[in-house]
């Protein structure tokens, strides 16, 4: 029933007055008619699309080689095209043609690789990819581009091995680092950072000195971030350095604990010294400048705990950053659940390692676990009638 | 307005790329290389015939990932290799040496058009025509049998 009749029916029930009536159905009139695509012509639409793909694909052997990536290249400009005059003319979704415009870019690379036997080892099409997504990302400041950017970073990443240079790598952290430096929102920062850390693991691939320790020194190289980045957005990025080095010392620990083997080169003694001495310095730079991030610096005593092969001072350091972590962030009041989940994680992996197959380890530690529930149980107790008293 | 130039500028990427591949035939030399096929079998990536080079061998250095060499046209017509590196020289092609075996990986395996690849991979003696650029890039131009 249309708004005319309604309002006809509702002032014969006496519910409106003829003068509201009037205003009601003028303002409907003013208002813009939905604009639809009416069913049929949007299936034949469909039909006539999946056509003219099934067309190209049953001739695709017979189509000249320059001519498949012009058709691809076509599609491309097809789609930039429809997402221009969408955003024009406010029909559709010009993300979404823009997205599709930038995938058939993709496909024309693809396309013209395979057609002209281009080597797909090399890292050149990953690289063409990941500019072009930061390239739109840094114009439209859209999410999707950065998870497409992230996508193909990775890419690159992964395309660099296992032959990789050092022009090649430093380039690549050039570009990770600009777009860290100049995103805003969390998730391009977090995606920028990630690549970042992920960068250090390259260092396998292209120092000849066989480190074990180049996650941790990847990680302290990225508090240098920090430095050049304003407030609010170090209290984005804070959690993923909290958590990589939480996640670095339970599998330094995992290693070291499981593997019998002697995984540590005596002569990395140096080594193991220099990291401890940057552990120092990121303490201090950190104590001064963002004291939240502290327990960065603990992963440092990784190098030389990796010497003891029982494994029981990265044990023990994992142990006390975890309880250390959780009672200060519950002294400040500040979220407990990621210093939880990582406190759990070191009991599990510790419990691994030492108690498997020892059923008086593990009833030591579960006995220990009881007793750790009773007195936080206490505590909380404790702690609840001393907010009534002052309530 | 400015939206344009992501079309555009990605237009001109593709143009680059082609006339780096065309380039190998406009400033280059054109061989013909014996190959051979092998493993051929990919569910994934379409038709395609891996190839190894019967004529491409290297004595000096027999296992290296990283080689880089040159190739010249032997007496019977086919090419052979002409100068064979540890480290990169100017027009040399980058490839891989394994048990002897030289080769490249735009040489490696060949597209082809859908239905023909189990008639190249039973015929076994094929021939692989390919333009190579001054400074080393491969253009690989055409696979069929050889008729010898």
């Amino acid at each position: 029933m249309d708004t005319e009749q309604k309002l006809k029916q509702w002032q014969e029930a006496g519910l409106l007055d003829s003068e509201t009536a009037e205003r009601i159905s003028v303002f409907e009139k003013r208002q813009p008619v939905p604009k639809k695509l009416p069913l049929l012509l949007m299936i034949g639409l469909i039909f006539f699309s999946l056509a003219i793909f099934s067309f190209i694909a049953a001739n695709w052997q017979a189509i000249p080689d320059l001519a498949k990536v012009l058709v691809m290249l076509a599609l491309m400009w097809l789609f930039y095209t429809i997402a221009y005059f969408s955003e024009k003319k406010a029909f559709g979704s010009p993300l979404l043609f823009r997205v599709i415009g930038l995938a058939m870019f993709g496909a024309t690379l693809l396309v013209a690789a395979q057609t002209f036997h281009f080597p797909l080892a090399n890292s050149l099409l990953p690289w063409i990819m990941f500019l072009a997504a930061l390239a739109h990302y840094f114009y439209w400041r859209n999410l999707i581009y950065s998870v497409i950017g992230f996508f193909f970073g990775a890419t690159v990443l992964l395309s660099f091995l296992p032959d990789i240079g050092w022009v090649e790598w430093v380039l690549f952290i050039a570009v990770a680092v600009t777009w860290f430096y100049f995103s805003k929102t969390f998730a391009p920062v977090a995606f920028s950072w990630l690549l970042l850390f992920a960068s250090g693991f390259m260092l396998w691939g292209l120092v000849e000195y066989d480190s074990l320790l180049w996650p941790i020194w990847t990680l302290f190289a990225l508090v240098l971030l920090l430095l050049i980045v304003p407030e609010n957005k170090q209290r984005q990025i804070r959690p993923f350095y909290l958590l990589t080095a939480g996640m670095l010392l339970v599998v330094y620990l995992a290693v070291r604990g499981q593997t019998f083997i002697s995984l540590v080169d005596k002569s990395h003694m140096a080594e193991a010294i220099a990291l401890a001495a940057a552990a120092f310095g990121v303490l201090v730079l950190s104590f001064f400048k963002f004291r939240s991030l502290l327990w960065i610096a603990v992963p440092g005593l990784i190098g030389l705990l990796l010497f003891d092969e029982t494994a029981i001072g990265l044990a023990v350091v994992a142990e006390l950053s975890a309880l250390g972590y959780l009672i200060i962030a519950q002294r400040q009041n500040e979220p407990l659940g990621l210093g939880f989940v990582y406190f759990i994680v070191v009991q599990f992996v510790i419990y691994i390692i030492y108690a498997w197959e020892r059923l008086d380890m593990s009833l030591f530690f579960l006995i220990g676990a009881l007793l750790l529930f009773l007195l936080s149980a206490i505590a909380w107790w404790i702690n609840r009638r001393k907010e009534g008293v002052e309530r | 307005m400015k939206s344009w130039i992501f079309p555009i500028a990605q237009t001109l990427i593709v143009v680059l790329l082609l006339v780096s591949y065309y380039a190998a035939s406009w400033f280059g030399e054109q061989y013909v290389l014996r190959a051979e096929p092998f493993d051929p079998f990919d569910p994934f990536y379409g038709e395609y015939v891996m190839l190894q080079y019967p004529d491409l061998k290297s004595s000096e250095i027999t296992n290296d990932s990283s080689i880089y060499f040159t190739l010249k046209r032997a007496e019977d017509g086919y090419a052979v290799i002409d100068r064979i590196e540890n480290e990169p020289f100017f027009g040399a092609i980058t490839g891989s040496v394994y048990d002897g075996s030289v080769t490249a990986p735009q040489l490696e395996q060949f597209y082809v058009e859908q239905g023909t690849g189990p008639g190249l991979e039973s015929a076994r003696d094929l021939q692989v025509t390919i333009d190579v650029s001054s400074w080393g890039t491969i253009r690989p131009i055409d696979l069929r049998e050889r008729t010898e």
